[in-house]
């Protein structure tokens, strides 16, 4: 075995996590603050594939799509949690946030089979990122890269803005405990909007950047969005770090899984996010409560 | 005193009428049934991975309906079309399907999408006195183990698709193969006919792997192509899965280092792949460019009702199991399920692929076996399959309840 071989594999999971981590990441901020399975969460993470696709054709640009398709992502899942979700934060039971984002699922599902149809949508990869490089002998593709490069540089800046930033310490003000940072006067309804809209633009970011290696097409969110709930779990309910975590080991089991161990590949992400809740039930930087 | 029975002019009408009425009683009756349509009852995806093709079935029942209906109907009757989603999922698929067969009557089956679907309704056929025409089933056990009489198999499965690639590749440069099939009944059946197949020409099967269903990143099973030094790589992959490895595999240069021979081309995967699906081989269930009277009249109809679209493998598919369908009712008369099931048996149709034999002994259409490669082609906005080889039907399907071949 290769050190070229060694380090393709080890590239080609990284690029892996990459994806996963901006998905996993939405999911476990809107948790950490909301307390909300986001059930819709793969749903939006296929919009932002779609409306990076329109993007793309619209203005031939793919670094444009990067930019507005969050954005506009991110916007109608603010404007969904200020009509929706709002009016059920008093409820004690969460049945109504997972039919409610359950629901949102399967209606955006529709909507994107209405508008761009059933027939698949390929944005392609722009000139600068076309190509291979060779590592050590080994072909390894620019754009995989790149996902690297943007997975590390998304992680950076939503810790810093998270540790650094005045709204970043409010979120974890509000995600430990919202009343009393609502006592000091802090619009926490707010913050949750921020926070929830944040969640489906870093899905849809993930959208954008996944649909050059798999298509846009309907369903691309359902076996991600499982993987992402994997992670969380593996990594912490609500916990960035965690998330981040989860997504390199959960990226790391996948290929070197599919590549040794065919017949289990799918198992063994299970078996991992097993023994992570034997040994610490909350998860790896979760809480256990 | 007799009774004179005198016949007025009034009691002549009134018995005329009378007499005429009884008549034409049973004319009018027999025009009330021919006007009743024969039910088809289309359990397909219309929502979830397989939704693609589920679409494309449903626009072929639609074509052919306006094209049959304008023909006058099959036995002089209507057809009418039932759809219902089965999301791919096969006890959804048996629920659609019994609601089809109680709910609307529907007893002729056809446009399921996947093979484990398909695998389910089968013993529920008897039950329902329903047949199944199968468009694009391709696992080798429905017309082997698992064939029951009720099921009937029009279309190419994937041990004949196999089966054309590997007399194909007995006489290419490649020697060495890798395979790579999706982890589905489908995928299995196709590879374990490839091995069979290739060995049996002299070629080398260096390595095989399995890819998990709606797998996503392909990048350990290319990195596994390329350490292989497999000169040539069959993919048997299709829709979402197809696309992902093909766009993968095109970003890795893997093409430029393997060939591909894919056990299906489909149009689809080829309008998103774009310029990087030209030198792109396979076998092909259906040939678009097939030069032969029954194809170009569908080709043509299918492009004037559907403009700037080309009909994909799945279309042409389900375009001949009805073409089939039509064929073995009005050999019997009826489109009754059991004699529909007996004019099936031996039913010999040239179709939009040729000749094709529904032959008795499995119920396997022997359809002729086409190896395409994707070029681009100025009839066309985008690159399409044309053939390179054709194989006769007798040659390209397997021995009779097997999915293997002695021959």
């Amino acid at each position: 075995m290769s050190l070229g071989f060694i380090l393709a594999q080890c590239l080609g999971a990284l690029s892996q996590a990459a994806v996963l981590f901006f998905i996993a990441c939405g999911l476990t901020l809107i948790f950490g603050i909301m307390r909300i399975i986001n059930f819709a969460h793969g749903a939006i993470f296929m919009l932002g594939a779609y409306v990076g696709f329109t993007i793309v054709a619209v203005t031939g640009s793919f670094l444009l799509s990067l930019l507005l398709a969050p954005i506009v992502v991110g916007g109608l899942g603010m404007a969904f949690e200020r009509v929706f979700l709002r009016h059920l934060y008093g409820r004690r039971d969460g049945g109504a946030y997972l039919l409610l984002t359950f629901g949102l699922a399967v209606v955006l599902s529709e909507v994107i089979r209405v508008i761009w149809g059933a027939q698949p949508r390929a944005s392609g990869i722009p000139d600068f990122l076309r190509g291979i490089v060779v590592i050590v002998e080994q072909p390894f593709p620019l754009y995989r890269l790149f996902l690297i490069a943007a997975g590390l540089a998304a992680a950076l800046a939503v810790w810093q803005f998270l540790e650094r930033t005045r709204a970043g310490l409010l979120i974890r003000a509000v995600s430990q405990n919202a009343e009393m940072v609502h006592a000091l006067g802090t619009d926490v309804a707010l913050v949750r909007t921020a926070v929830f809209g944040l969640g489906c633009a870093m899905a849809a970011l993930g959208g954008v950047l996944a649909a050059p290696l798999v298509t846009a097409f309907l369903g691309m969110g359902t076996t991600v969005v499982i993987d992402a709930f994997v992670i969380v779990i593996i990594g912490g309910m609500g916990s960035f770090l965690g998330s981040l975590i989860g997504s390199v080991l959960v990226g790391f089991v996948q290929v070197l899984g599919a590549y040794y161990f065919q017949d289990l590949a799918l198992a063994f992400m299970y078996f991992l996010m097993l023994i992570v809740l034997v040994i610490r039930p909350g998860g790896l930087l979760g809480r256990e409560d | 005193m007799t009774a004179r029975h005198t016949v007025t002019r009034r009691r002549m009408v009134k018995g005329l009428v009378g007499a005429s009425a009884l008549t034409a009683a049973p004319a009018f009756l027999r025009h009330a049934s021919a006007a009743a349509p024969i039910k088809i009852g289309i359990p397909t995806v219309i929502t979830g991975g397989y939704a693609l093709l589920g679409s494309q079935v449903i626009r072929t029942c639609k074509l052919v309906k306006k094209m049959t209906d304008a023909k006058g109907g099959v036995l002089g009757q209507p057809v009418e079309f039932f759809y219902q989603d089965t999301q791919g999922d096969p006890a959804t698929c048996v629920r659609k399907c019994q609601e089809l067969v109680e709910r609307d009557n529907c007893r002729i089956l056809s446009g399921v999408i996947v093979s484990s679907e398909a695998a389910a309704m089968l013993p529920k056929l008897e039950e329902w006195n329903a047949i199944f025409i199968s468009h694009g089933n391709g696992d080798g056990r429905l017309t082997a183990e698992l064939l029951v009489p009720r099921f009937f198999r029009a279309n190419t499965s994937a041990p004949m698709g196999a089966r054309a690639l590997a007399l194909y590749l007995k006489d290419a440069p490649e020697k060495k193969f890798i395979a790579m099939a999706s982890d589905a009944a489908w995928g299995r059946s196709s590879n374990a006919a490839f091995e069979e197949q290739i060995k049996k020409v002299g070629k080398d099967l260096v390595d095989k792997m399995y890819a998990p269903v709606a797998n996503k990143d392909y990048s350990p099973y290319i990195t596994r192509i390329l350490q292989s030094g497999a000169q040539g790589c069959y993919v048997a992959l299709q829709g979402d899965e197809a696309r992902a490895f093909y766009s993968q595999a095109t970003q890795y240069g893997l093409a430029q280092r393997v060939q591909f021979f894919t056990e299906i081309v489909a149009q689809a995967d080829i309008k998103v792949l774009g310029k990087d699906a030209i030198g792109l081989m396979g076998s092909s269930r259906y040939p678009l460019t097939y030069d032969i009277p029954q194809n170009n009249a569908f080709r043509e109809a299918f492009m004037s009702e559907y403009k700037n679209e080309i009909p994909d493998w799945s279309d042409g598919e389900m375009y001949q199991a009805l073409m089939i369908l039509f064929a073995a009712i009005e050999k019997a008369g009826s489109p009754e399920p059991t004699k529909i099931a007996a004019a099936m048996e031996d039913l010999d149709v040239t179709s939009v692929k040729g000749p094709v034999l529904m032959r008795k002994c499995d119920h396997q259409g022997e359809n002729q076996g086409f190896v395409v490669k994707v070029a681009r082609n100025e009839k066309y906005a985008e690159p399409v399959a044309e053939i390179v080889k054709i194989y006769p039907r007798e040659m390209n399907t397997p021995d009779c309840r097997s999915s293997s071949f002695s021959k």
